[in-house]
């Protein structure tokens, strides 16, 4: 409606400015589940002095314990305190996860950057290369990659990327229509910027959000997979602890020793529930900066 | 002169991230049966948000929080929603700026231009409706009505959908006509055939319209009174002659030399700018809400309220310095 | 104007076209239907002289916005010649229109568009200046503040972004940012046709000074008859890409000769209750500029429209001093018009 005046702005002193630029203070969402994470990732960092138990070795005459004051999440088929494991698992689940969406999201920006701005045949053959690839399930896609390259950590990190980038690509070439459109950037080509300039400092600063926006959604759905993945032994190998992989080793005892699955999963999930939270505070936060 | 719609004391609020924004500010005017009602302001003076508070149109956050318009003895504001239907778009009809944008793009016209008179039951049946949609897009001056009414909006030009949203506004025979910023987004020649279709068929039909523009110009051709806002207050209201040649408020002075005339002889005087910016409508400034950027500002500018007051036949004004306009060059 | 003639003009213009080709799908090509040709700008030639603010005026559609960006080379003509200081920089390579774009500058209609919301305002100029090496690092600085100044802006908009100032002073940012440049020939587009009435005479006027004070020269587009008088020492007019009228400032409003003109200064509303007419000044509307009509093509809307208008189109011929008409019957287009009063004079 109204802007503010000249005189309005005048007076508000630097630090006014900077309080009011912190919107992200102001958003609960983004708190809470950044606040979430947080704590998840600090509990694993002194998960040696929170819990005596060690993730890996194997105690077989404390197999398959409910959950107890002494191991307060039971232990699995082969001893292990399953707390102890949970905590130790929240560093490379989220690893994975941010690892997982960092390289789709980057190859993704750059191809489909390069295919909005530069259009004419580059545009054509990016494109369809995206149609290609969004044509195929993601899972299928991702476990057929995982076989042919055999499973482990690697191979886990190029399938994602290869499934997942056909996305950030649509984004990115979608935002640049737009962009390219903005009277800033015939401004800049008017002040004789080169391609490369405009295309860095003027055009992707500008498309980044709506990726980041996108990237926290599915940053859980990466996670959810990558667990899946593991779940189907391709992903991280035992006895390395993580969520995925202890579902899948639990999955036998699921009707006689219910924590070994579940506990697991509602790691998952909280995890999920802490980084949509983040997402949606970091979407609200961005997206009022235009 | 017969008062047709009366407001009185109108405000409306929008709550935003930094706090409650007052973009109509104790509005009071009246309507007269049979006049062309201009509302002139920049953007964000509450001009528009003045006619959508009437009509109840407002975004979904804000909130007339005080005020009555009093329409044939109801009061607007407090009807209850059945009722209110029955008066707005029947009794009261609101033409907007964005003419492509009214339209419903996937329906034919003819039968967006019935919609409204079989749902008010202005006409009995169908082939009455389609008669009488016939002579409307005739009287707006639309060629070949009849095969016309076959098409869709995309069809018509920015001017002829505007002519398209008149008939549809005058389909049920209104008794008001709330027109915000009509012609601002037509080209000159259009904004000319427009203008004069709408003051011919005021003339012709004796409906009372209230024109909301930001252009003396538009102004000074077509309406009778005029009311100026500035920062969501009315602060002058005056009939047109009296408005343009003996300006009662430094605001409505100050409009009328930053805005740039043809002149026959092609030379031209310089323009008078007003100084800064309209004022930031959460904090508002004490006082005279034009006091900084007011010529005539003093200390008592700066504090208290400046309701409208008479200042002449027909004509009041905000300023309580009015006087010392005429001292100015 | 006999001394405009004199001096050599800066920028020359010489029967520029720009034609876009529409639907040009893969149907059409299936088809082998012939495209759609769309002429934005038909075979204009002009010429401005330094220091002259030469407006260019016309309703949408008529051209004149994608005529200012042709000169610029934002837009690629599809013919003719722009003659800046005798080079025509429609034939330089790249890199070499790289730098003739330090020259030749443009101001654009949205304030809000036409900054990047991501630049604080010493970023936006800083880049501007050091990119062109336009002074030395440790001048940027006080660089940016003397533009800033330059444009009556206060030194603390330094660290803002766009969103923290009206659109007025985005304006002044915007034209900031094309004087660092140094530039000797702007565009203006419309440059105040998206700010307030109050707003608008602060822009007109500061473009006024800037003119003065750096011997600037401008092509000022506008649709806006009466701000194109103020700040104009030469009109041309234009409609569906054809220049129809160009005269020296006080002869084109004074004695305006294409019934097209005449139509457009009577259609402006004027802030003056005694003078209006219930006549319309210009019937019709443009026709789809995809079938633009044969001969001349205002003739749909003519009133003085003959035969010979149907069928060939008027050349832009010298009627007097400088004053350039395209219309068959400019001696019959009597002004000011009978019965029909004029604005106040």
């Amino acid at each position: 409606m109204s802007e503010p005046s000249m005189g309005m702005a005048g007076r508000v002193n630097d630090w006014g400015l900077r309080w009011r630029e912190a919107r992200w203070l102001q958003q609960p969402a983004l708190l809470v589940g950044g606040g979430l994470l947080l704590a998840m990732v600090l509990a694993s960092l002194l998960a040696k002095q929170i819990s005596p138990y060690d993730p890996i070795a194997q105690n077989l005459s404390n197999t398959l314990q409910p959950p107890s004051p002494v191991h307060w999440f039971g232990t699995d088929n082969f001893g292990r305190d399953i707390f102890t494991r949970v905590l130790h698992a929240v560093q490379l689940d989220l690893q994975i996860g941010v690892l997982s969406v960092l390289f789709p999201m980057v190859v993704g920006l750059f191809l489909g950057s390069l295919a909005g701005y530069l259009g004419g045949w580059v545009e054509t053959v990016v494109m369809r290369v995206v149609d290609v690839f969004t044509a195929f399930p993601f899972l299928v896609m991702v476990i057929a990659i995982i076989a042919i390259l055999g499973p482990g950590l690697t191979s886990m990190y190029v399938a994602l990327t290869l499934a997942g980038w056909s996305a950030y690509a649509r984004i990115a070439r979608g935002e640049i229509l737009v962009i390219k459109k903005a009277e800033y950037v015939q401004a800049a080509r008017a002040l004789g910027f080169s391609n490369l300039r405009i295309m860095f400092r003027h055009i992707l600063p500008n498309i980044v959000t709506p990726a980041i926006i996108f990237a926290m959604s599915d940053i859980v759905l990466v996670i959810l997979s990558t667990t899946s993945l593991s779940f189907l032994g391709l992903g991280v190998q035992p006895p390395t602890p993580e969520w995925g992989s202890m579902i899948a080793e639990g999955r036998p005892f699921i009707m006689t020793a219910w924590w070994l699955v579940t506990l697991p999963g509602m790691a998952i999930v909280l995890v999920g529930l802490g980084l949509s939270l983040l997402g949606d505070g970091l979407a609200d936060v961005l997206r009022t900066e235009e | 002169m017969e008062p047709i719609l009366e407001v009185r004391n109108l405000t409306t609020q929008i709550p935003t991230r930094r706090g409650l924004l007052t973009a109509v500010d104790d509005v009071s005017f009246t309507l007269h049966k049979g006049e062309i009602f201009g509302v002139v302001g920049e953007s964000g003076s509450g001009k528009s948000m003045t006619c959508r508070s009437l009509l109840r149109l407002l975004p979904s956050s804000a909130r007339t929080v005080q005020g009555s318009a009093v329409y044939r003895g109801s009061d607007l504001l407090r009807l209850p929603p059945k009722a209110f239907n029955q008066v707005r778009g029947r009794e009261i009809a609101m033409i907007f700026q964005d003419a492509m944008a009214v339209l419903n793009p996937v329906h034919r016209i003819g039968d967006q231009l019935t919609e409204a008179m079989l749902a008010h039951r202005v006409v009995a049946t169908p082939a009455e409706a389609r008669a009488r949609a016939v002579e409307l897009l005739r009287k707006v001056g639309i060629p070949a009505p009849e095969r016309r009414l076959q098409d869709y909006p995309h069809q018509f030009s920015g001017g002829m959908c505007q002519r398209l949203v008149i008939a549809i506004a005058l389909s049920c025979q209104p008794q008001i006509i709330l027109a915000d910023e009509p012609t601002t987004a037509l080209d000159v020649t259009i904004q000319d055939q427009i203008l004069k279709l709408l003051i011919g068929l005021q003339h012709e039909l004796g409906v009372s319209l209230v024109l909301v523009t930001h252009d003396m110009g538009v102004v000074a051709q077509s309406c009778q009174r005029v009311a100026v806002m500035y920062a969501g207050q009315i602060v002058e209201i005056a009939d047109t002659v009296s408005l343009f040649t003996a300006p009662k408020h430094p605001y409505t002075r100050g409009l009328l030399a930053c805005v740039p005339q043809l002149a026959a002889d092609g030379e031209v005087l310089p323009l008078t700018p007003i100084p800064g910016s309209p004022p930031d409508l959460v904090h508002p400034p004490a006082g005279c809400r034009f006091h900084p950027r007011c010529p005539l500002a003093s200390e008592e500018c700066r504090h208290g309220t400046f309701p409208l007051q008479q200042v002449g036949q027909q004509h009041v004004s905000a300023c309580i310095k009015h006087e010392e306009l005429g001292l100015l060059s | 104007m006999n001394d405009l003639r004199a001096v050599p003009p800066i920028l020359e213009v010489n029967r520029l076209s720009k034609r876009y080709v529409m639907n040009a799908g893969f149907w059409q090509q299936l088809t082998r239907r012939p495209p759609e040709l769309l002429h934005a700008v038909d075979d204009v030639s002009l010429r401005i002289a330094p220091g002259e603010i030469f407006g260019l005026v016309g309703e949408s559609g008529s051209g004149k916005s994608t005529l200012g960006r042709c000169l610029l080379r934002l837009v690629e003509p599809t013919a003719g010649q722009v003659l800046f200081k005798g080079v025509d920089i429609l034939q330089l390579p790249r890199a070499q229109m790289q730098g003739m774009r330090r020259k030749l500058q443009i101001i654009f209609q949205d304030p809000y568009s036409s900054l990047n919301p991501r630049m604080t305002v010493r970023q936006m100029l800083g880049e501007v200046l050091s990119v062109h090496r336009l002074c030395p690092p440790h001048r940027v600085e006080a660089r940016v503040r003397e533009l800033l100044h330059l444009v009556g802006l206060p030194a603390d908009a330094v660290d803002r972004f766009p969103r923290h100032f009206s659109g007025g002073q985005r304006q002044r940012i915007g034209i900031a940012r094309a004087l660092a440049m140094e530039p000797e020939f702007i565009v203006a587009d419309e440059p105040v046709s998206a700010v307030d009435v109050s707003i608008q005479a602060q822009v007109l006027n500061l473009l006024i000074d800037l003119k003065a004070q750096l011997g600037l020269t401008m092509l000022f587009i506008a649709h806006d008859l009466s701000v194109v008088q103020h700040i104009s020492t030469r009109v041309g007019v234009m409609y569906m890409g054809k220049l129809v009228e160009m005269a020296p400032r006080r002869l084109l409003f004074s004695q305006p000769r294409h019934p097209y003109t005449q139509g457009l200064l009577l259609a402006a509303p004027q802030p003056d209750p005694f003078h209006h007419s219930t006549r319309v000044a210009l019937e019709g509307e443009p026709p789809s500029p995809l079938h633009p009509p044969a001969g001349c093509r205002f003739h749909t809307r003519c009133p003085l429209a003959s035969d010979r208008c149907r069928q060939a189109p008027p050349p832009l011929q010298e009627i007097g001093e400088g004053h350039w008409v395209a219309c068959h019957h400019h001696d019959l287009a009597v002004w000011p018009p009978p019965a029909v009063t004029p604005w106040a004079a």
